[in-house]
């Protein structure tokens, strides 16, 4: 503990402007201290593939959780936005596809890549939002599973089945950024500063708008608002979020294909966000770490039950729908519910509570 | 321009012509083959307060629904300040200064009563897509706090809308529509549901606005009706039955026939 | 439809004239000019064809998908999974009994049963709350899809057809005519024939369901205002149960239908909810016909779209559904709500 509380103090002061420090929980730099000193305590796999994945798919997720939990609409491109994002990585940088990638240097093909990524999102939500509520989720699954479809069949652009590989960060100041540790912290500070962003954003006016047409839209344009011009940026917003993610995830894989953004994958996103709880931004993280950590350690578990381990998809899908039949609200909403029964057991005298 | 007008930031208050607020010409709504308003023809001046009777399924609402934009009249020109809107989407008439309440209450019950009144303020005035924070000098976060404060909602500012009781909802409907800078505002059942407090609560609030905020009020209740309104019109299936002061209204034998029966006076 | 023609008579012209086309290409021997632009009439006719079959198969899954969605706004996103539940018994059945007829009915019954116990059991509860509907559905089609694959494995199954309909049957339609003159006409499996023929036939049974008895208006009552529907004193739970067990029976059978000129593995059943997705967007939310246009739409475009142009064949499907997105958002059918 000694050395948490070490770090704590150390990097608080670069990290907070003393207006909203104090309004940050403990629990909250406590996080924040055991994240940055996580290096130390796991080893590389833990590094890399779990929490590497995690703050990737968590970012994804978190792109949908801003569109779902404060517009209102669950969309379901968030994936294949990411997905395009990484396929422009590959296309604008280089890969192993030497004939279709253009090899243009890192400070080109990472805007390309967010502003193509963000545009595709945009179009997409352009079109969803011309219908309310429940189309949503179909007509973005029908765009997703078409952008699937095409790139598999496409060749000439997204090199169709086989997708690209070989595809690596640029070895920025020396440092080879898909070793674990230096990716960890890449993922950690993407991460970070989405959420961060999604935090802040929530109380501007953009977001509180947002909330208004999820709660509220034809109230909304009864008060002046363009309920579709805010709802379509909304889709950009997340989209850049989303194709950050789909860059730092195609630098994990080395590589990509129409896998990536298969159906399963697009539904694996929405699964992780409410499962972590689609209401607040931590939540798609929470989501992210229980899947990933499902995912690698399950058939390990299965295994030791005398299952096959192929059987993974059972267990996150019969665990999605006990979650979404007795807690809708994911992890996160049954924790609110453990801390207010704890806080209704608790001795109305000294405060304490039993355990 | 009155006390309420200067504290408004930059609005699109120096457009404001005399003359009409509201020019209807022959509005039609129909729903399939039913006509919920026909030919409609009525002008509401700048500052005048009206009240819009009549029974249920007489199309007051329907009317206010064209008006604002939430439909589009089957045939027929709505004219806003001397301006032709009848084709403008929702949000365009809200900036020339329409406002309405509705009936049932439609506010953002996830969010509290400052943010509701702080998102009411933005909606007429730049910035609405601004991804920063406001900061704490913010005019309109100061202005939304005047607005509570009008609706006696201070103390409940903090508040998710949907833990408010419904008298307080209530009120809480009239702040939003008195955001931005307001030039007329159609008001749809506002006493429905309130208790007689309320109800004096109601009509305090509303005979005390400023001069140059005209509005079109449908109620139910007379005894608001016609304390609060200067001109009145009587809808009946859909057409526009009778027109007068509410005197002249509440006299008229044909409307104490079919409306006031003998409930009334 | 007269009214149809007076309010729009531009596009009552087009939609006449691409219809006078289309029949023109079918029937008329084509002169060389057009030979050299599309290739043989053989290969178009074939296309076609496949298309409409396709189009025939598309409608028996979205028809019940549509017909779900418009009665009780639930999007049901397991539909593709009972559509290969019901490939796999009737594989199985027709497997044991050695009667491929035999394998609809119980395959009907069976998958029936199955949306019931849905509909009773999950998704009465959640009445209102078509987010956690949509949700359920998508966690039952994880958990579908991945015991059915522990249970069929990852190969794919074929279901035979009855001998009396294997083998092609001669249609009235040119399809070459050869240089000595000889007129060679359009030769088509008979199994596609009889699905093709089984489709329109359910298709018109469903609109005659829909439009002359008493439940089929209780269910476009629903439809068209569900509160009414409750209001009225129907019972209404026992509206849903039927409607969604006729949709889920319809798509068991589709997934014999698509099992036998098909095949079955896993990630078909996603194919088929995205294609009844499609077909629905398309068509419109809640409406038979529309899902029949759809449906059309939609297998001849990718079918044509396979042969004249194989890498975009997907972007047609796409840039159909993203014009009517655009165009007229409630679909080609659909009530503006």
């Amino acid at each position: 503990m000694a050395v948490i509380d070490n770090t704590d103090r150390s990097t608080a002061p670069e990290k907070a402007s003393p207006g909203w420090f104090e309004s940050v929980p403990t629990a909250a730099w406590a996080l924040a201290a055991i994240m940055l000193i996580m290096p130390l305590l796991a080893n590389d796999f833990i590094l890399f593939q779990v929490f590497g994945w995690t703050f990737i798919l968590g970012m994804i997720a978190l792109s949908l959780m801003f569109l779902a939990g404060y517009g209102g609409m669950v969309s379901l491109i968030q994936m294949s936005v990411a997905a395009l994002g990484g396929y422009m990585v590959a296309i604008f940088g280089t890969s192993g596809m030497t004939d279709i990638s253009i090899g243009l240097p890192w400070w080109v093909f990472i805007p390309i890549a967010i502003v193509v990524a963000t545009i595709f999102g945009t179009i997409v939500g352009a079109l969803a939002v011309r219908t309310e509520g429940i189309y949503t989720i179909m007509i973005t699954l029908a765009i997703a599973s078409a952008f699937f479809y095409f790139t598999r069949q496409n060749y000439a652009i997204f090199n169709g089945y086989s997708g690209f590989n070989l595809i690596v960060p640029p070895q920025l100041f020396g440092v080879d950024w898909r070793s674990p540790m230096p990716f960890y912290y890449l993922t950690l500070v993407c991460a970070v500063l989405s959420y961060l962003l999604v935090v802040y954003v929530s109380r501007s006016p953009f977001g509180l708008a947002l909330q208004g047409i999820r709660d509220n839209p034809r109230r909304m344009a009864a008060l002046g608002y363009n309920v579709t011009a805010h709802r379509i940026a909304a889709y950009a917003f997340a989209s850049a979020i989303a194709s950050v993610g789909g860059i730092l995830l195609v630098w994990q894989n080395a590589q990509i294909s129409p896998g990536t953004a298969g159906i399963p994958a697009v539904i694996d996103i929405l699964v992780i966000a409410v499962i972590g709880g689609i209401g607040r931004p931590i939540g798609p993280f929470i989501g992210a770490l229980i899947y990933v950590l499902l995912r690698t350690f399950s058939p390990d578990v299965l295994t030791t039950f005398g299952m096959s381990g192929e059987r993974f998809k059972l267990l996150i899908g019969l665990g999605f729908l006990a979650l979404v039949f007795w807690s809708p609200d994911g992890v996160l909403g049954m924790w609110d519910r453990w801390k207010a029964r704890r806080a209704r057991r608790a001795d109305p005298l000294t405060g304490e509570t039993e355990t | 321009m009155s006390a309420l007008a200067v504290t408004e930031p930059a609005g699109r208050l120096e457009s404001v012509s005399t003359g009409s607020a509201l020019e209807l010409r022959g509005i039609t709504k129909m729903f399939g083959a039913l006509a919920a308003i026909a030919d409609v023809t009525m002008t509401v001046q700048s500052g005048e307060r009206r009240a819009v009777l009549g029974s249920n399924g007489a199309g007051k609402t329907t009317l206010f629904n064209c008006v604002t934009g939430d439909f589009l009249p089957t045939s027929g020109t709505i004219r806003l300040f001397g301006e032709d809107v009848t084709t403008f989407p929702a949000h365009e008439r809200v900036r020339r200064g329409l406002r309405r309440t509705y009936q049932i209450s439609l506010l953002f019950g996830g969010l509290t009563v400052a943010d509701n009144v702080y998102l009411a303020c933005r909606g007429v005035s730049r910035g609405r897509f601004s991804l920063l924070r406001p900061r704490r000098g913010d005019p309109l976060l100061h202005r939304a706090e005047e607005l509570i404060d009008a609706v006696n909602l201070s103390e409940s500012a903090g508040t998710l809308v949907a833990e408010l009781s419904y008298g307080q909802q209530r009120q809480l409907e009239i702040a939003l529509a008195l955001a931005g800078a307001p030039r007329l505002i159609l008001f749809d059942e506002p006493a429905a549901g309130l208790s007689p407090t309320e109800r004096a609560e109601l009509i305090r609030i509303l005979t005390s606005l400023p001069g140059h905020i005209g509005y079109v009020i449908i109620e139910h209740d007379m005894d608001v009706a016609l304390r609060v309104a200067e001109s009145v019109t009587m809808m009946h299936n859909g057409r526009v039955f009778k027109e007068g002061t509410p005197e002249e209204i509440e006299n008229d034998p044909e409307v104490q026939a079919l409306y006031l029966g003998g409930g009334h006076g | 439809m007269p009214v149809f023609f007076e309010k729009h008579p531009i596009w009552s012209l087009l939609i006449a004239i691409v219809v006078a086309v289309v029949l023109w290409l079918i029937f008329a021997p084509w002169p060389p000019g057009l030979v050299e632009v599309l290739g043989r009439k053989r290969v178009f006719l074939n296309a076609t064809f496949g298309g409409i079959t396709l189009g025939a198969l598309y409608f028996l899954v979205a028809s019940g998908f549509t017909l779900i969605f418009g009665l009780m706004r639930n999007v049901n996103l397991a539909h593709g999974s009972l559509y290969l539940l019901g490939g796999y018994i009737g594989f199985e059945v027709s497997e044991a009994t050695g009667s491929w007829l035999i394998a609809f009915p119980v395959v009907f019954v069976i998958v029936a049963v199955l949306g019931m116990l849905l509909q009773h059991q999950v998704f009465r509860r959640m009445e209102g709350e078509e987010l956690r509907q949509t949700m359920v559905t998508i966690g039952l089609s994880v958990v579908l899809a991945d015991l059915m694959l522990w249970w069929w494995g990852g190969q794919s199954y074929t279901i035979y057809s009855p001998d009396w309909l294997s083998g092609p049957v001669t249609l009235p339609i040119v399809s070459t005519v050869r240089e000595s003159g000889d007129i060679i006409y359009l030769r088509y499996p008979a199994v596609r024939i009889a699905i093709l023929v089984a489709a329109i036939a359910l298709g018109v049974g469903m609109w005659l369901l829909l439009n002359r008895t008493r439940l089929g208006m209780l269910i476009r009552a629903g439809v068209d205002d569900r509160e009414m529907l409750a209001a009225s004193g129907v019972r209404i739970q026992y509206v849903f149960l039927a409607v969604f067990a006729f949709g889920a029976g319809l798509a068991g059978i589709a997934g014999i239908v698509g099992g036998t000129f098909q095949s079955l593995s896993p990630g078909e059943d996603t194919r088929f909810l995205l294609a009844s997705l499609v077909v629905v967007i398309v068509g419109g939310m809640g409406s038979i016909p529309g899902a029949a246009i759809g449906a059309l739409v939609i297998g001849l475009s990718e079918q044509l779209g396979l042969v004249y142009a194989p890498t975009y064949s997907v972007v047609f499907t796409f840039l159909i559904m993203a014009g009517v997105l655009a165009f007229r958002p409630q679909g080609l059918l659909g009530r503006t709500r």
